[in-house]
């Protein structure tokens, strides 16, 4: 044990003398900003509100005395507590997470504009490429944790309030509650690799606009111009280039034979998404003169 | 300043170039919708017989499955001149099945379709043959008819082949102008 230890202290120790040599690494960063970003006011409100809101609309459609019948398992909800989460994340994928990501990746790169504060991070000795990782790390982690906190907040207030009877399928077919409690959690897993292309869409316009106003409302204005691209017949050869198409690939999981085509296909859509508004991004604030202001 | 909004021009213009060649694309393609009658014609008859088994279930009776109901659909957009293919609210689907107790005086009941342009549909049955929006369960409780209205997906690269189902529609429900030729 004793002389396992010695080597990896001695592998470690290049580190430390790089830490005291003034760069701190992009995880060094990307701790001040997570520590920035727990201080905001908005960060908390988000996931609180992440985390009352469902139970608060659990309650009001369990009130309900014409189900919502326009949206997918809308005349489900009060057969299972398993089609209220599905109702949800059908919604929640319209507006909903593209705006809850873009309340802190739309302004994590603006609000240095804002107040005119790029200089002085940028003399804590982090390179810009350092700080635009660390930045958008932290956004893509404040994605995910607000769809974790939501997903788990509506499936657990659903089933507490409505119950876990087995749900109705896509394809008719009554799905088991245990494995309908395995396909509502693996649905909104789904709605991951869009919502942090959403992320990276917010963080370019953040960097590019200055501007936190715009980083935060392009993205939920794009997503819903998509949104109405992708119902309108005739030009569906688009859909699968748009970002709001991959938010709907859980169907697939829902119906008896389960196709997981959308899912890859979303993956591939989000990934591309993802790249080139980061590249942009970075090119973008790697050419800027900063010392302009 | 002038850089910046020189390449956001640049930009703007690249993305709209991208938008019209795709569209461009498009038009010149023909038949590229996933949602197609043979796809219909799988899904349909399979949601509705699950629902139609639970609605037994519900009034009480046994005896149904899926083998027996035996549903087949025939399906059909906007009349004999539009394509069967794309998203729309006037598909129809002449369905058949075999219920000894709800005998099927036309021959086959009529379902009409809003299918959206994400592989999903809202299929809304004939209430001579299926029921009304609520039923009597055999606990005497009012509760939702599972095939009233009833919503389904189908996989966007599922099996396209054609099912051969033809259905004749019932003549009383020929409309005049189907003369008009």
């Amino acid at each position: 044990m004793t002389t396992q230890s010695t080597p990896t202290h001695a592998d470690a120790a290049p580190v430390v003398g790089h830490i005291t040599a003034g760069r701190p690494g992009v995880l060094g960063v990307f701790a001040w900003e997570v520590t920035k970003l727990a201080a905001r006011a908005r960060a908390r409100w988000t996931l609180l509100v992440c985390l009352a809101a469902p139970v608060v609309l659990v309650v009001v459609l369990k009130g309900q005395q014409r189900p919502p019948k326009d949206s997918l398992f809308g005349r489900y909800i009060h057969e299972s507590g398993w089609a209220l989460p599905l109702l949800i994340l059908g919604f929640a994928a319209q507006w909903v997470l593209p705006l809850l990501t873009a309340l802190v990746a739309g302004d994590i790169f603006a609000n240095e504009d804002q107040h005119g504060t790029w200089k002085t991070v940028l003399t804590r000795s982090a390179s810009r490429a350092q700080l635009f990782w660390a930045k958008t790390l932290t956004a893509m982690a404040f994605a995910l944790v607000v769809l974790v906190v939501l997903a788990a907040s509506t499936m657990l207030s659903s089933v507490l309030i409505v119950g876990h009877q087995e749900l109705v399928g896509l394809s008719g077919q009554l799905v088991p509650s245990a494995t309908a409690a395995r396909l509502v959690l693996a649905s909104w897993a789904t709605a991951a690799p869009p919502l942090l292309a959403f992320t990276a869409l917010a963080i370019l316009l953040s960097v590019r606009s200055r501007s936190p106003a715009v980083g935060i409302a392009a993205p939920v204005v794009i997503g819903m111009v998509m949104q109405l691209v992708g119902s309108l017949g005739g030009i569906e050869a688009l859909r699968p280039l748009l970002l709001t198409t991959p938010f709907e690939a859980w169907h697939g999981l829902l119906v008896e034979h389960r196709f997981y085509g959308p899912l890859v296909s979303g993956a591939i859509t989000s990934a591309v998404w993802c790249i080139v508004a980061l590249t942009l991004a970075f090119t973008s604030l790697h050419r800027r003169d900063i010392t302009e202001g | 300043m002038l850089r910046s909004n020189l390449t956001r021009t640049i930009l703007s213009l690249a993305v709209v170039a991208v938008v019209v060649a795709a569209l461009f694309v498009v038009q010149h393609r023909s038949g590229g919708s996933s949602i197609t009658e043979a796809r219909l014609e799988r899904s349909l008859p399979t949601t509705f017989s699950h629902l139609y088994l639970q609605q037994a279930d519900l009034l009480g009776r046994t005896g149904l499955t899926m083998k027996s109901l035996d549903a087949r659909a025939d399906c059909d957009k906007g009349g004999p001149t539009v394509a069967n293919s794309g998203p729309g609210a006037d598909w129809i689907c002449l369905m058949t099945w075999n219920d000894p107790d709800v005998p099927l005086p036309d021959g086959s009941g009529k379902f009409e379709l809003n299918v959206h342009s994400n592989d999903c549909y809202t299929a809304g049955g004939p209430s001579k043959l299926v029921g009304l929006v609520t039923i009597v369960d055999r606990r005497g409780r009012e509760v939702p008819n599972p095939v009233f209205e009833f919503d389904g997906c189908f996989d966007p690269n599922g099996d396209d082949t054609p099912t051969g189902v033809t259905i004749v529609p019932p003549p009383v429900t020929a409309p005049t102008s189907a003369d008009a030729r």
